[in-house]
């Protein structure tokens, strides 16, 4: 039985056409930073840093909508990876995902904090998926991420508007089911079911969900 | 068992996205135990959540990162790494120790503060330090340290090598109570680069702790990004 990673990969190669070497030669070069961070080493830190700050950076800023507190959550983010490198475990997935999840799990945990957050995330939806040319990619090291970030976004499109814009909100807004409930006024099960069917498309395209 | 897994697909797919309530939550965990933690299936679908999950991140524009942030986060780690074998080397007496020798050494260098700062809190730095819990601040710009006495209100900011911030600008210390930052006091450097602070607030409530450059109106909100910040929460 494939490991899932591999299979992330091939589905998501065979998705773009793009050749699948290249996202494996990705993640193993991930794979040995975070093994060499566990070793102490400052510049396969560095390397990792560099590498994933900036798409860290864009979603804690999206999500906290503070740049300040951003960087204390990317920073904190970062400094987890280095103090237990082995909280990564290969099995279960990639380390681009495993970092921007704790990204994405301490800035929501800041925004909940917030007594802004309602007006924060008032307009959450519109920017996620904006599918405008990358102009940090001109200087910051990301090999592999603009493929990476042109199948997120392609997955993100074909869902069904309905199903998109609970998952969006709830991502980068940090709402949780029954508030977007309550924004859009819909029923919970609604929110849900959307979730869930939003999330299997989600899966079946960068995952390789077989179903 | 099929039941099971459905269940658990739907709560696992708004979990990973943080968008379970509470009451959900608790229903994932309840489910997860019922079913069994090592079930390979529910392994599987909230490996391939998750991975859906942090990925999605990548829809955004990547954003430029502030000038330098990446030396304040490895100079931080790094620190880090080397306190935590401070910790295992010397104990932690040891280290609580060694942390007050290094205020204590900031208020001695700052000399002639001390006569001035008595008027302040009502005690002189060094007794306040006898019993103080001192906290170093990360970041660039200079060697701070903070000493408060836990349940007492009040304390020290010491600080050694700070550069003089340009005209109509001031350094300014806040605290967070959560994630809110509270104003709590402009100072600047002595010529030599030395500053003694007394900050007249309790630190009861703060988790963290950060130095900004502002204008010298002092503003009640950060309008820069911290140059120096301290965590009250790992002290």
């Amino acid at each position: 039985m494939a490991q899932p990673i591999l299979l992330m990969q091939r589905a998501s190669a065979r998705g773009r056409g793009d050749d699948v070497s290249t996202i494996d030669l990705s993640e193993a070069r991930d794979r040995d930073l975070v093994r060499r961070v566990g070793q102490g080493d400052e510049e396969a830190f560095r390397g990792l840093f560099r590498r994933y700050s900036p798409s860290a950076f864009a979603l804690a800023k999206r999500v906290v909508r503070q740049p300040f507190l951003a960087e204390e959550i990317v920073q904190e983010a970062f400094l987890a990876l280095w103090r237990n490198p082995d909280g990564y475990d290969q099995q279960r997935g990639s380390v681009k995902s495993w970092l921007m999840g704790m990204v994405h799990h301490r800035a929501v945990d800041v925004v909940r904090r917030e007594e802004s957050h309602r007006r924060r995330t008032e307009d959450a939806a519109p920017e996620a998926v904006d599918p405008v040319v990358d102009p940090a990619q001109q200087v910051v090291e990301e090999i592999g991420l603009p493929e990476e970030r042109r199948a997120v976004r392609a997955a993100l499109r074909d869902l069904p508007e309905e199903q998109r814009q609970v998952i969006e909100l709830m991502y980068f807004g940090g709402l949780s089911q029954s508030k977007i409930a309550q924004k859009l006024e819909l029923p919970l099960g609604t929110v849900k079911s959307r979730t869930l069917l939003g999330m299997r498309r989600l899966r079946a395209a960068l995952v390789g969900m077989e179903r | 068992m099929a039941l099971d897994h459905a269940l658990i697909e739907e709560l696992l797919s708004a979990s990973v996205l943080r968008g379970l309530d509470p009451e959900d939550e608790q229903a994932l965990a309840r489910a997860r135990t019922a079913h069994g933690t090592d079930c390979q299936e529910c392994q599987r679908i909230q490996d391939e959540c998750a991975e859906v999950a942090g990925r999605l991140a990548f829809a955004l524009e990547p954003a430029m990162v502030p000038p330098g942030f990446e030396d304040r986060v490895v100079e931080r780690a790094v620190g880090r790494r080397a306190t935590a074998i401070g910790r295992r080397g010397v104990g932690a007496r040891g280290w609580a120790r060694g942390l007050v020798a290094v205020a204590a050494a900031a208020a001695l260098f700052a000399g002639g503060w001390f006569v001035r700062a008595a008027t302040f809190g009502g005690s002189r730095p060094a007794e306040f330090l006898r019993g103080a819990r001192v906290v170093s601040f990360q970041g660039t710009g200079g060697t701070v340290a903070i000493a408060y006495r836990p349940g007492t209100s009040g304390a020290y900011v010491f600080g050694a090598g700070l550069r003089s911030p340009q005209a109509g600008k001031t350094y300014e210390l806040w605290r967070f109570h959560g994630d809110m930052p509270i104003p709590s006091g402009c100072f600047r450097p002595e010529p030599g680069g030395t500053v003694l602070q007394f900050v007249d607030a309790s630190l009861a409530a703060t988790k963290q702790l950060a130095i900004t450059i502002e204008s010298s109106s002092c503003p009640s909100a950060p309008t820069t990004t911290p140059i120096l910040t301290a965590d009250l929460t790992t002290a």
